[in-house]
């Protein structure tokens, strides 16, 4: 069964709530527009994956959605996009407490230059003034959220960097859902990772969307329809195909999400 | 048949000689390769060593007068009879003192153009600025000597100086430093001639490596809410502290030893005073208005002021150097 479709995009499907509702956006890197008059919505605690070859502005949108396009001038994006009802894009907007709100995981680990603990602790101060004991469960709670706890309590004053890639990567999981937001987004978060890696994360996604509202941007189709619940085809900018993930691998509606999925082009 | 075998071998053994004779060639061009690499890296050595001989050599008549005197003694008479007295606790003092003042003023300001170039300045202002700070380094120190002479010391003892003697006035401690009266040349004028003279290099150091930060870390502090403060104090300094060391160490080197710009503004005093509003000296500052008129006891005194700046300068450069490997140790733990 078809879920729904861009013209109406803030349909309430199954009952389920929007998180972001992203309206009409466009995008420009200068003159160059990336993304066309984008509208899809994001639903709470579910996963929406975006796929469409490199350069169909997936990962664009999902910089949109934490204004991390604001760090460079010329960038710039027009439209509306509601976070629970407030426009994300409005200059008004406080971006710290956004990025709060929404965090995000890249393609490659970012790990912060200091021990694996303050890797975590970092954020969760900026925010809040914690007792060294609250601190200290937060962290491990943080770890434990992210299936490191087991690997790397015995070292936490070891350097984050020190960690191997998958390891890093899913500390820097931890570091974002250490400061509690409310949408994480994963920025093809398993590209740099190997299988074993990889399954520990995508496992650890699935965990997440029940606190979390979750969009990840991947390259991988198998790895799209095993995570997420819904899917978003894009292609030059534009948004091609929407709709539930099972439905959309099995019978998708357009050509070119056809010829995409079944690795025809792209 | 056979010809036709016989002959592919000759050719094949005509082509594997050629090709030893080539390889041998090329062996006795590596050794020689080898060679002129080793000699020119043992020059150094070399140099350093004949440098160090001859200032020993030259230092020696002093040493055996003073011995360990000469480092605590503030009194500088070379003209005392019988003997010449002559003690080096003023310009070492004053180097020493000189160059931290002027640390503490480049570090801070030098750092902040950095950061300011790397991740607040819009693109249009920042080659200009870049450009003005890298122009500031191209200055001949002599001409700084001249515009601290001629124009910032008066500026100071005219404004600058009385405000903040008149503010410290009823402070313990800190009016001792401050203390008038104010003065054309002093210790202070010669720290902000040093410190601009140094920023150029704290700065463009530091740019340097702020620049090797990859964006996507910074993109990732900023992703859980940092500020740009919180990117540049957690994440930017941390990740090039190493480099960033680096280049205020070389920065102290080069004030330590500076010479010509601090001569021109220090006022050449060999008295030590608690007021940095007072005259001064450097080692290198009196080794350069005394040499020429110096000779025998006195010369000698002037080159052992010159071997202790080479070794405060070498003790300087390898304090820099433990404390990089500690961090580094304690990074990568």
């Amino acid at each position: 069964m078809s879920l729904v479709m861009h013209e109406n995009p803030a349909a309430h499907a199954h009952g389920r709530r929007v998180k972001i509702d992203v309206r009409n956006v466009d995008f420009y890197y200068g003159d160059n527009r990336a993304l066309k008059s984008i509208t899809l919505p994001l639903f709470a605690n579910s996963v929406t994956a975006f796929i469409g070859p490199s350069g169909c502005g997936k990962s664009t949108l999902l910089r949109v959605l934490n204004r991390m396009y604001d760090l460079y001038p010329g960038q710039r994006a027009t439209g509306e996009a509601l976070l629970d009802g407030r426009n994300i894009l409005d200059p008004a907007v406080d971006v710290n407490f956004l990025r709060s709100r929404v965090g995000m995981v890249f393609q490659k680990p970012t790990p912060f230059p200091m021990s694996i603990y303050e890797n975590i602790a970092f954020g969760i101060r900026l925010y809040e003034k914690l007792p060294r004991s609250e601190l200290d469960a937060r962290v491990e709670e943080a770890l434990r959220g992210a299936a490191l706890w087991e690997e790397v309590k015995d070292k936490l004053d070891a350097s984050g960097q020190s960690l191997s890639g998958g390891q890093q990567q899913r500390l820097c999981i931890a570091r974002t859902v250490a400061i509690r937001p409310e949408v994480i987004l994963f920025d093809e978060p398993c590209s740099a990772l190997d299988p074993i890696s990889t399954a520990k994360v995508e496992e650890l996604i699935e965990e997440l969307q029940e606190d979390f509202t979750i969009a990840i941007v991947t390259h991988n189709m198998q790895q799209a329809a095993r995570v997420s619940d819904t899917t978003a085809f894009m292609y030059l900018g534009e948004l091609v195909e929407f709709g539930e993930t099972q439905r959309m691998f099995a019978a998708p509606e357009n050509k070119r999400t056809q010829d995409y999925i079944t690795g025809r082009f792209g | 048949m056979t010809d036709a075998i016989l002959e592919a071998h000759v050719t094949e053994g005509a082509l594997l000689a050629t090709r030893r004779r080539t390889l041998v060639s090329l062996r006795r061009g590596d050794r020689a390769f080898f060679w002129a690499t080793r000699l020119s890296a043992y020059a150094v050595l070399l140099i350093l060593g004949g440098i160090i001989l001859s200032l020993l050599s030259g230092a020696w008549p002093a040493m055996k007068v003073y011995g360990f005197e000469f480092l605590v003694t503030q009194r500088w008479a070379p003209n005392a009879m019988p003997e010449p007295i002559l003690g080096g606790l003023g310009p070492i003092y004053g180097t020493l003192v000189s160059s931290l003042i002027a640390m503490a003023i480049a570090v801070p300001v030098g750092l902040g153009i950095a950061v300011f170039l790397t991740e607040i300045c819009p693109p249009r202002l920042r080659q200009p600025i870049a450009t003005a700070v890298e122009l500031l380094a191209g200055i001949p120190s002599i001409i700084y000597g001249m515009w601290g002479f001629f124009y910032l010391g008066p500026f100071l003892a005219e404004y600058f100086q009385p405000a903040v003697i008149g503010l410290f006035a009823n402070v313990p401690v800190l009016n001792e430093i401050f203390k008038g009266p104010s003065s054309n040349l002093s210790l202070f004028n010669a720290s902000l001639v040093l410190a601009i003279m140094i920023l150029p290099f704290v700065t463009s150091v530091a740019r340097d490596v702020f620049m090797t930060v990859p964006p996507v870390l910074k993109e990732a502090a900023y992703g859980i809410g940092c500020t740009t403060w919180e990117v540049v104090r957690n994440v930017v300094i941390p990740y090039t502290r190493v480099g960033v060391i680096g280049g205020v160490m070389l920065a102290l080197g080069r004030a330590l030893g500076e010479t010509m710009a601090v001569t021109f503004v220090i006022g050449n005093s060999f008295r030590i005073s608690q007021s940095i509003f007072a005259p001064s000296t450097t080692i290198s500052a009196a080794i350069a208005s005394e040499f020429a008129e110096s000779s025998d006891l006195h010369q000698s005194a002037l080159i052992l002021l010159g071997f202790l700046l080479f070794v405060l300068t070498f003790c300087v450069l390898a304090l820099a150097r433990l404390m990089l490997m500690r961090l580094e140790k304690r990074a990568g733990k």
